[in-house]
């Protein structure tokens, strides 16, 4: 949950003023979850949704018995490979594109085809190619987020400042060395800000490819859980993979803001 | 001294955007002498800027030479150095990482390189800011910093570019008096252009006053201050007073519309 500024809350002393925007900001939730549990066995059946306190109390059993962390390892590992191979290539490519027009006018067209499809419609055609299992669900994760990451490369890298590429010039620098000297650190905010955006879609396209095409992962479980009519289970998964998403996001940003203090 | 004189001659400048063609300056021949300090004033988009940028070689002419100490110029060189504006200091560089940057690029050695930055970083009156980066600097700081960059790596020639447009009255007035200082101990050759004639006839030995687009130069005027006074003494003397309305006047012509017969 980020919040540039203190709003409203300005006026209360700065110590307390962290604190009670953490209270503010969860009181959505809270009251979602209020009526939730109220819900939950009286105006909807229990099975179809299970309270909270069910919910819970079967995501503290899954920790307890360890049974989900296995599946939550391979289905990061695949977020991360999938999102690594991404960042590499988007990265490479984007720049390439933003500096170079034979780059530019060669992948412009494979873009504007890739942009509107849906890249969860495309597992069906990655269990082709790859079969079950990791390798469907990395492609569709690094097919998701190659596009943010190369539109946020491609458009910082070629609206670099002239007069920051000018100043390097005037002062030696020429060639690949502008790459390395300016285009790339004068880019790379907006290769932070396309990976913050590409975090949430890698998820979104994990899950949706483990949900058709695996015998492993969080997104497996859900569909398992589901299958089996076990619907507080099925919650349960949901609400851990959403926490360790929002947990990536967070961190990320986080770490984003330590890197480029000077932003 | 014979370094850091540029020789201009039949400059042309068109900008071809392939739909159509401007000519931003047209056969403008004009020397300056090594060591000297000329303004350029001229109304706006008489293309004053490409003038500069062409001397820097960030432009290519389109017709005409432009030579610094007798060579023609090809592409940007270390023997100039601009200073922009809105300053175009690298971000993600601190105020010591970007004064050192052109001494970097000439491979000097790194304890040379902070102690030649820190001499113009001193100048400039930005000791304690070293490790600051660009955005918690004012406007003021950021322009002292850009000089500074430009001053480390040693160019004969300064070319700025309407440095202290963006900044308030006494700020102008205190880095044009802490220019003037430099300029003196230092033997560069600057270039000056400003849009305030008053801040062009105080800061210079000569100024250059452009046409209207396409630009070219119109007259130049010289005049001959006593440096020796103080700002007060100097914007109030009669030889100031009437440098800058002759140069205002002559100026004045080409931003008035065209009196038709």
């Amino acid at each position: 949950m980020a919040h540039a500024d203190t709003g409203s809350l300005g006026v209360l002393p700065r110590r307390f003023q962290h604190a009670t925007r953490l209270i503010v900001d969860w009181i959505p939730l809270a009251i979602v979850v209020v009526l939730w549990e109220f819900a939950s066995g009286t105006a909807v059946p229990a099975d179809v949704l299970p309270s909270p306190v069910t919910v819970s109390v079967q995501i503290a059993d899954l920790l307890a018995t360890g049974e989900i962390f296995s599946h939550l390892f391979v289905s990061l590992f695949r977020f991360g490979v999938g999102l690594g191979l991404s960042i590499a290539v988007g990265v490479v490519l984007g720049i390439g594109m933003a500096r170079s027009a034979p780059i530019e006018n060669f992948f412009d067209v494979f873009l504007s085809m890739l942009y509107p499809i849906p890249k969860v419609a495309l597992v069906p055609l990655a269990m082709l190619w790859l079969g079950v299992g990791t390798g469907p669900a990395v492609l569709v994760v690094f097919l998701a987020c190659l596009l943010p990451i190369i539109m946020n490369s491609y458009n910082a890298a070629g609206d670099v400042d002239q007069n920051l590429v000018w100043s390097a010039k005037m002062m030696g620098t020429e060639g690949w060395e502008l790459l390395r000297k300016v285009v790339i650190p004068a880019t790379i905010p907006h290769i932070l800000t396309g990976i913050r955006q590409a975090i949430p879609i890698a998820f979104i396209a994990l899950v949706s490819a483990e949900l058709v095409a695996s015998y492993e992962g969080i997104g497996y479980l859900i569909l398992e859980a589901g299958q089996v009519g076990n619907y507080s289970l099925m919650f349960a998964n949901i609400v851990v993979i959403s926490a360790v998403a929002y947990a990536f996001v967070t961190g990320f940003e986080i770490a984003r803001d330590r890197v480029v203090v000077w932003t | 001294m014979s370094d850091g004189d540029i020789s201009i001659s039949n400059l042309e400048k068109v900008y071809d955007d392939g739909a159509e063609k401007t000519k931003a300056i047209e056969d403008l021949s004009f020397d300056i002498d090594s060591g000297e300090f000329v303004g350029v004033v001229g109304p706006s988009g008489c293309g004053k800027s490409s003038l500069l940028y062409l001397i820097a070689g960030f432009l290519e002419t389109t017709d005409g030479t432009i030579s610094v100490d007798g060579e023609p110029i090809d592409g940007p060189g270390t023997d100039r150095g601009v200073v922009f504006q809105d300053y175009a200091l690298f971000p993600w560089r601190t105020v010591m990482e970007n004064v050192t940057y052109g001494l970097e690029e000439q491979g000097v050695s790194k304890e040379e390189r902070r102690s030649t930055a820190q001499r113009y970083i001193d100048m400039m009156d930005l000791g304690g800011f070293e490790d600051r980066y660009p955005k918690e600097l004012s406007g003021g700081m950021k322009q002292r910093v850009a000089i500074a960059r430009t001053l480390a790596y040693d160019p004969k020639i300064l070319l700025m570019d309407e440095p202290f447009g963006a900044l308030d009255q006494p700020l102008r007035e205190s880095l044009q008096d802490q220019l003037l200082d430099i300029w003196r101990d230092l033997e560069k050759t600057v270039v000056f252009i400003t849009h305030d004639v008053e801040e062009a006839v105080y800061l210079s030995e000569r100024v250059m006053i452009m046409t209207r687009r396409p630009g070219t130069k119109k007259t130049v005027v010289p005049f001959d201050l006593d440096r020796s006074l103080d700002r007060e003494e100097i914007i109030t003397s009669d030889k100031f007073v009437t440098t800058k309305n002759s140069v205002w006047k002559s100026l004045r012509e080409e931003t008035q519309p065209e009196v038709q017969p």
